[in-house]
């Protein structure tokens, strides 16, 4: 039975380790951990800025801010949260001085976009209405669903990078960060709920995106 | 209190995958999960809600601790099972899906105005066991009776399987 | 109360559950519904698949120029 593989947090003696890493002037350490958060820390800037170039400026903005910070971090939160919450203010601010003011909320996709194309299952006049017309496809039984498989991990990469950025910050900081959900509404200013619908939003697609690639 | 649950056929939990204790001779070791409620705790159920968690195979299982009742299941804090329910074999299943895909045409032809589009989707489901059967036999009984209708065919299968279990008398046999 | 949720309902319920979100009585009718449907769980397991896969993604390519860029900073901060 396919568990959840979501990535966890660092434990705490790793993070210090790295954080003592990066005060020790390691190159290697800084760069990993910019090409671990900046596609991250990116989706969430274009949240909050009109341009990408804007959002790409914001970032490195953050990534200065925390090298600013740094020897004064404490780990209290743990230091994927605190380079986060650098990044929001740096957006935050930018986008108040673009006088953006529309609410992160009012940025999702109207319409009411359903997980699955509704063709695919039984009209609402047919005997059993609302079930599959056909079935989709058993990933247990296939070999080749391994998801050490560069290829598929590879399409999850382009599927998230095509989302709209408001769906790709609450995928990435929940599924590729490891973020909690409460954490990521209070870095968004979202409820609950509405975290929740964007995060099915952007699940269903990326699925439907490997299944396309998997069984398309 | 005595209870029973179905398990896969390598005796892992259907929906979380918990490799459960197996009875050998004697019963399984004890497990210990708290109640919350869609979080955890240990699910079971009473013979009203087995049409309604069909699996592979039966276990007896005995529950202690705090017990809630949540819908067609009970939710424990704490059980182990007792005995494999032999009787719940390729051979039941098959007869139960059976009976099932009895009822179910019965349901779709056997009155007027007869609904042979829900009678097409029987045979086919035949394959998916009986877990589909027994959902496609209540759910036709509702398209002709509504939710009573339902219920009535789920209590139904209920009864056949105490029967052919054999478990009036509280214990599998 | 419903007595049973459809697979089209199901595919929209899907994250709620895996969020331990749903209320009692939609969870209930949800695994219920997964217990007799072969294709709704392969669909979940599809969607438990896809968040492990997305899990997995550790680095990404940084924009040459940004990368250029946060080195030049990080060796000038070495120098504090």
């Amino acid at each position: 039975m396919t568990h959840l593989g979501v990535q966890g947090s660092q434990p705490a003696a790793d993070e210090a380790d790295l954080v003592a890493r990066l005060r020790g002037g390691d190159e290697q350490a800084f760069e990993a951990l910019v090409a671990r958060h900046y596609g991250t820390m990116l989706a969430v800037a274009q949240t909050h800025v009109r341009s990408r170039a804007v959002a790409e400026e914001v970032v490195q903005e953050a990534w200065l801010g925390v090298l600013q910070g740094l020897d004064r971090f404490e780990g209290r939160s743990s230091l994927k949260t605190w380079i986060l919450a650098i990044l929001v203010n740096k957006a935050k601010t930018r986008g108040v001085r673009e006088a953006r003011t529309v609410p992160f909320a009012s940025l999702a996709p109207e319409d009411d976009e359903p997980a699955v194309a509704p063709e695919r299952f039984r009209g609402p006049d047919d005997a059993f209405a609302g079930h599959w017309r056909a079935y989709p496809g058993n990933w247990g039984a296939a070999p080749d669903v391994a998801l050490e498989h560069r290829e598929t991990l590879a399409v999850a990469m382009r599927a998230i990078a095509a989302l709209p950025p408001v769906l790709q910050t609450v995928i990435r900081m929940r599924d590729v960060e490891g973020f909690s959900s409460d954490e990521v509404c209070k870095a968004l200013d979202v409820s609950a709920g509405n975290q929740r619908v964007l995060l099915h939003r952007a699940r269903s697609r990326v699925r439907a995106e490997l299944e396309a690639h998997l069984d398309g | 209190m005595i209870a029973y649950k179905f398990l896969r056929a390598d005796g892992s939990s259907v929906f979380t995958g918990f490799r459960w204790p197996l009875p050998n001779g004697a019963p399984g070791a004890w497990v210990d999960a708290p109640v919350e409620p869609c979080r955890s705790g240990i699910h079971a159920c009473a013979p009203a809600g087995m049409p309604y968690w069909i699996g592979r195979s039966l276990y007896e299982i005995e529950l202690a601790g705090d017990i809630v009742e949540e819908g067609m299941k009970l939710v424990a804090s704490r059980a182990r099972l007792l005995r494999p329910v032999a009787a719940w074999n390729d051979s039941l299943r098959d007869e139960y899906t059976r009976m099932c895909a009895d009822r179910a045409h019965e349901h779709a032809l056997g009155a007027s105005p007869q609904l042979p589009e829900w009678d097409a989707v029987i045979e086919p489901s035949l394959p998916e066991g009986p877990a589909l059967l027994g959902f496609v036999a209540a759910r036709i009984a509702e398209e002709r009776g509504g939710v009573d209708a339902y219920r009535a065919e789920r209590d139904l299968q209920t009864a056949w399987l105490v029967e052919r279990l054999g478990l009036q008398d509280g214990a599998a046999s | 109360m419903a007595e049973h949720v459809t697979c089209q309902e199901v595919v929209e319920l899907v994250t709620g559950y895996l969020e331990h979100a749903l209320p009692a009585d939609e969870a209930e009718l949800f695994e219920q519904h997964i217990n007799f449907c072969d294709g709704c769980e392969w669909y979940l397991d599809q969607m438990r698949t896809t968040v492990a896969a997305v899990g997995r993604i550790q680095e990404e390519d940084v924009p040459p120029e940004t990368r250029d860029k946060l080195l030049t900073a990080f060796r000038e901060w070495k120098r504090r």
